[in-house]
């Protein structure tokens, strides 16, 4: 955990937020250690929950770009710069840092579905490593995305219906140090997240033409 | 034996009684309670006239009486059902809210020395901040 948190710290003006999500072990201390400020999470929220209090917590103290990474030393963090230029080049809202390669044949095929579901020309939809502009966060912020579980194809389609421009660039991504993945464990989360994730892709379908409302910027305090 | 009246009107009245004394102890809260008093109303009226469903069959034209009264008794519930999952997911997206309202109001700043982004935080004691 330190190291994930020394490694961002290398990268100058920022600065480190580390989410608990309601753990018993002392990771939240050895990040405090490194020079985080720790978000201590009293109920598991899971990943897209932990990841929204991160969002909140850099719209509520004026940060600009909001850089997610996975804590278990997945992510590069001398990577953050390559993640930024496309947003400070304008030239996407929301950057993702892809690498299917590390991906194995059953989770290739799952992506290779929910591409084919939503209609996203993406590569890497799970990828946690990702950077979002302003506008991107005040959208995740809202109360419309704090009902989703996972933080992939629910987030980018959120995204995408508002119009904003998702790029992706190939990272290099480590074998995890610590942990495995919450989702793709074992065969019923895995049926379970499927299920969930191909019904919330059905449920939006036609939403992208202009039927709906274009859901109101969230107020970063509600 | 006794009638099919008489036991109609008993257990109406029984149903009735419970949800009533629920609703006086403020067990339930208000909108609940309103369907609730509208279910006990329901139920004493069904009960005192049992046959107010062999009228009703006639005229929708269902044959058999009683199962106009299950099959409506049955919609009614999964209303109930819906309405309440719809409840629970939007208190649901209430608590998680509120946990990450929490976290972010008891951030805790890093306890080494570094430059840190969030300098609006002074440092307390990590000996009594791990006791909340």
């Amino acid at each position: 955990m330190g190291f994930v948190v020394r490694s961002v710290k290398l990268a100058p003006g920022c600065g480190v937020v580390v989410i608990d999500d309601a753990s018993t072990d002392t990771t939240a201390r050895a990040a405090q250690a490194a020079g985080a400020t720790v978000l201590p999470l009293s109920l598991q929220l899971g990943a897209w929950g932990a990841t929204q209090t991160g969002i909140r917590y850099a719209l509520r103290h004026g940060y600009q770009i909001a850089v997610t990474m996975d804590a278990d030393g997945q992510h590069d963090a001398s990577q953050i710069g390559a993640l930024l230029e496309p947003i400070l080049a304008e030239r996407a809202e929301v950057v993702i840092g892809a690498c299917p390669e590390r991906a194995s044949r059953a989770r290739r095929i799952a992506w290779s579905y929910f591409r084919l579901l939503t209609g996203l020309g993406l590569e890497d939809i799970t990828s946690g490593f990702r950077a979002y502009n302003h506008k991107a966060m005040q959208m995740l912020a809202s109360a419309e995305a704090s009902l989703l579980d996972y933080q992939d194809v629910g987030v980018l389609l959120i995204l995408k219906r508002n119009g904003l421009r998702i790029a992706e660039i190939p990272v290099f991504m480590q074998a995890r140090a610590l942990g495995g993945s919450r989702v793709f464990s074992s065969w019923l989360v895995v049926s379970k997240y499927m299920l969930q994730t191909s019904l919330l892709c059905i449920a939006r379908v036609g939403r992208y033409y202009g039927l709906s409302k274009p859901p109101s910027l969230a107020e970063p305090d509600s | 034996m006794i009638s099919y009246q008489l036991a109609s009107t008993f257990i109406g009245l029984t149903i009735a009684g419970a949800i009533l004394f629920l609703v006086r102890r403020d067990r339930l809260h208000g909108p609940y309670a309103v369907w609730w008093l509208g279910m006990a109303i329901t139920v004493v009226l069904l009960g005192f006239f049992p046959r107010i469903f062999d009228h009703l069959a006639l005229w929708v034209g269902v044959g058999y009486p009683p199962i106009l009264a299950i099959v409506l008794g049955l919609g009614l519930m999964l209303i109930k059902l819906l309405t309440m999952d719809l409840e629970r997911s939007r208190q649901e997206r209430q608590i998680r809210r509120l946990a990450q309202r929490l976290a972010m109001l008891e951030a805790r700043p890093p306890t080494t020395e570094t430059d840190s982004a969030n300098d609006t935080t002074p440092p307390e004691d990590p000996s009594n901040e791990w006791n909340v």
